[in-house]
């Protein structure tokens, strides 16, 4: 294992390989060296510290555009302040939502400042008002300062950032990523049970910097690795899914990484006579982590792009969360994902995931995640709390050096989660052979494009309707790709088909989430447990099986 | 613009939008593409670039996020394809 490198020592290094970042907009592709990131990192620092901010200050970054938000995040952890990123808002019409989310989450961390940029600084300013430890709004630009300070040097147990999860209007979580547990997770990664870097490695990337697969996985992975890496917009993928092939194509890209739904939306998008031009040949790392894994859809991107040169060997299945910095367990590399087909049954806690016979009408395919990075552990909990057997359901537990050190000021949450020196990941999962499978969420989260929606919270908006029955509401993912469903008990004073049209909007402007269905069920469908909690499992079932559709109409 | 166009440019914006939509909707200028007729970020960008194709016309990113009915889409295609015709 390579000593641990912090964030200056990895800019340090890279700023001597002559490689950067080449950010690609509608206008066109710039690069910039790492030395160039660097030196406009620690003008950043110089302006973060001349501006009165001290060392251990939290500064927040809502920040779209990828250099600015590198070269922010790099320049803070530079000058000691600790930067924080944060889900920015997901279209503007969120904004109102956005705005409040961010006050609380301000507050808990008590940032004393906020870069941003123009369009949303005035919002900031007039939190300030409210909230009086956020001293500062400062845009990049106004921290661009020529000057030089004696740069501090932050040591391997200082926090490097503090990564926040979640777009949800349940609080997020601020996971605490310190300098060695960054480097040991990206250390692990690169090394000859993960990725296996190469020096001829080039990554391609359009995720979002907020969320730990792009920031660490791809854009800091570049910069410790001292490979080039470029990146592009997430709308711009998300608008035309083949500029990420064409991205790989022209930088001949070896390494990339996704979530499910972005190989599934190049199945669904990419039109066969934009294939032309297309050579996926040098693509060895095709990353899928961070949601749920579809075998179908791996599968079918696989035979779709064959004919420009994907192998499906390139697949690297991976488990990971932001509270283990971003990876713990990944594929084996240069195999063809290995698929488990079993009983319905292992989507359920403490159950045995038995291979199903193959004409099971009720079979789901899972995709290995492989084996727990080198130097890291993972076990499987039963509900007793006994460690799980082969092939046997639980809760998915990690430990190790990447293990998160705590959610910054928020110990009751991160008590929940650590616990005897292991974390909890909420995730349910079995392990096969040496790997893991991973079956579902026990904490149930909505996932729709990789966002994360607490059910309780949809439903909480949902019940605050006037015709709504209160604590009958239940809100769940289905579907392929997901959509949010909401079912839900009227109690009769407002037409159903109003009503219908109230919920979806509620929840499309308070969440910015479109409903792909809703539900309305006769009074006493929605059941409820000893304690009081719903039956949201059982609704769900029901709703899969065709048995809820139309029962009020 | 001629009427003829305008409405061109109408039903060629409401193909685009049932052709993208993944349930039968039926659009109106004032149906909201978000609330009315349930189309998540992801899909109201998938419309951006059916658009651009249909009209051969190039919509920035930073407009498409403000654009929220469909009378606003229309009004935009429109003037993109004036421009066109103008240049």
């Amino acid at each position: 294992m390579p000593t641990p490198k912090t964030l200056a020592d990895a800019l340090d290094a890279g700023s001597n390989t002559g490689v950067g970042y080449t950010f690609v907009g509608e206008g066109g592709a710039r690069t910039r060296s790492y030395a160039e990131i660097g030196r406009a990192a620690r003008q950043i620092a110089v302006g973060l510290r001349g501006s009165g901010l001290e060392r251990g200050d939290v500064a927040a970054l809502v920040i779209g555009d990828a250099e600015q938000f590198l070269t922010t995040l790099i320049g803070a952890a530079l000058a000691g302040v600790v930067p924080a990123s944060l889900y920015p808002p997901s279209t503007t019409a969120d904004l109102p939502r956005f705005f409040d989310t961010t006050a609380s989450v301000l507050a808990a961390a008590e940032a004393r400042a906020v870069i941003t940029v123009s369009a949303f600084a005035p919002g900031f300013r007039s939190l300030g008002s409210q909230h009086p430890h956020l001293e500062f709004v400062f845009t990049p630009d106004d921290l661009d300062s020529p000057a030089a300070i004696d740069e501090w040097r932050p040591s391997l147990d200082d926090v490097a950032f503090i990564q926040y999860t979640s777009g949800s209007t349940s609080m997020p979580k601020g996971v605490i990523v310190t300098h060695r547990s960054l480097a040991a997770n990206i250390e692990a990664i690169h090394g000859p049970s993960g990725l296996d870097v190469a020096p001829d490695d080039v990554g391609v990337s359009w995720l979002p910097l907020y969320h730990d697969m792009g920031l660490v996985g791809m854009s800091l992975g570049g910069l410790y690795s001292g490979r080039p890496v470029t990146l592009m917009p997430p709308e711009m993928f998300v608008k035309r899914p083949v500029e990420w092939l064409r991205a790989i194509t022209r930088y001949r890209a070896t390494v990339s990484y996704a979530p499910n739904f972005a190989y599934d939306l190049c199945v669904r998008r990419v039109k066969d006579r934009d294939l032309e031009g297309l050579d996926l040949s040098t693509w060895r790392v095709a990353g899928c982590g961070a949601e749920p894994i579809n075998a179908a859809t791996l599968h079918a991107f696989a035979d779709k792009f064959a004919r420009v040169g994907f192998r499906p060997e390139s697949f690297l299945p991976s488990y990971g969360l932001a509270e283990h910095v971003l990876a713990a367990s990944v594929s084996v590399r240069q195999r063809a994902p290995r698929v488990d087909f079993v009983s319905a049954d292992a989507l359920s806690d403490s159950r045995l995931a038995a291979p199903a016979h193959p004409d099971d009408d009720a079979g789901i395919r899972l995709v290995s995640c492989g084996r727990p990075l080198p130097g890291h552990a993972l076990r499987i909990v039963a509900e007793d709390g006994s460690g799980a057997g082969e092939r046997e359901v639980g809760e998915i537990a990690l430990a190790g050096p990447s293990v998160m050190r705590g959610y910054y000021k928020d110990p009751e949450s991160t008590a929940e989660v650590l616990r005897d020196g292991w974390l909890y990941t909420g995730d349910l999962g079995y392990v096969s052979e040496g790997e893991l499978f991973v079956c579902g969420r026990v904490k149930e989260l909505i996932v729709i494009n990789g966002r994360k929606y607490h059910p309780h919270d949809l439903e909480w908006s949902v019940e605050q309707l006037t015709g709504v029955r209160r604590g009958r509401v239940v809100a769940f993912g289905a579907g392929e790709p997901a959509r949010a469903v909401i079912v839900a008990e009227p109690t009769g004073t407002v037409p159903a088909a109003s009503l219908a049209v109230q919920i979806r909007r509620t929840v499309s402007e308070q969440f910015g989430l479109p409903l792909g269905d809703v539900v309305l069920v006769s009074g006493g469908t929605i059941g409820r447990t000893t304690s009081g909690k719903v039956r949201r499992g059982a609704v769900q079932a029901s709703y899969l099986q065709g048995e809820l559709a139309g029962a009020v109409d | 613009m001629a009427d003829a166009a305008s409405s061109r440019i109408e039903s060629g914006v409401i193909d685009v939008l049932k052709n993208v939509s993944r349930r039968p909707i039926e659009p109106t200028l004032s149906s909201d593409l978000v609330a009315d007729l349930g189309f998540d970020s992801l899909q109201v960008l998938e419309v951006v670039a059916e658009l651009e194709d249909a009209f051969d016309i190039s919509i920035p990113l930073d407009d498409a996020s403000a654009t929220r009915t469909v009378a606003q889409v229309v009004a935009h295609v429109t003037a993109l394809v004036e421009q066109r015709a103008h240049r």
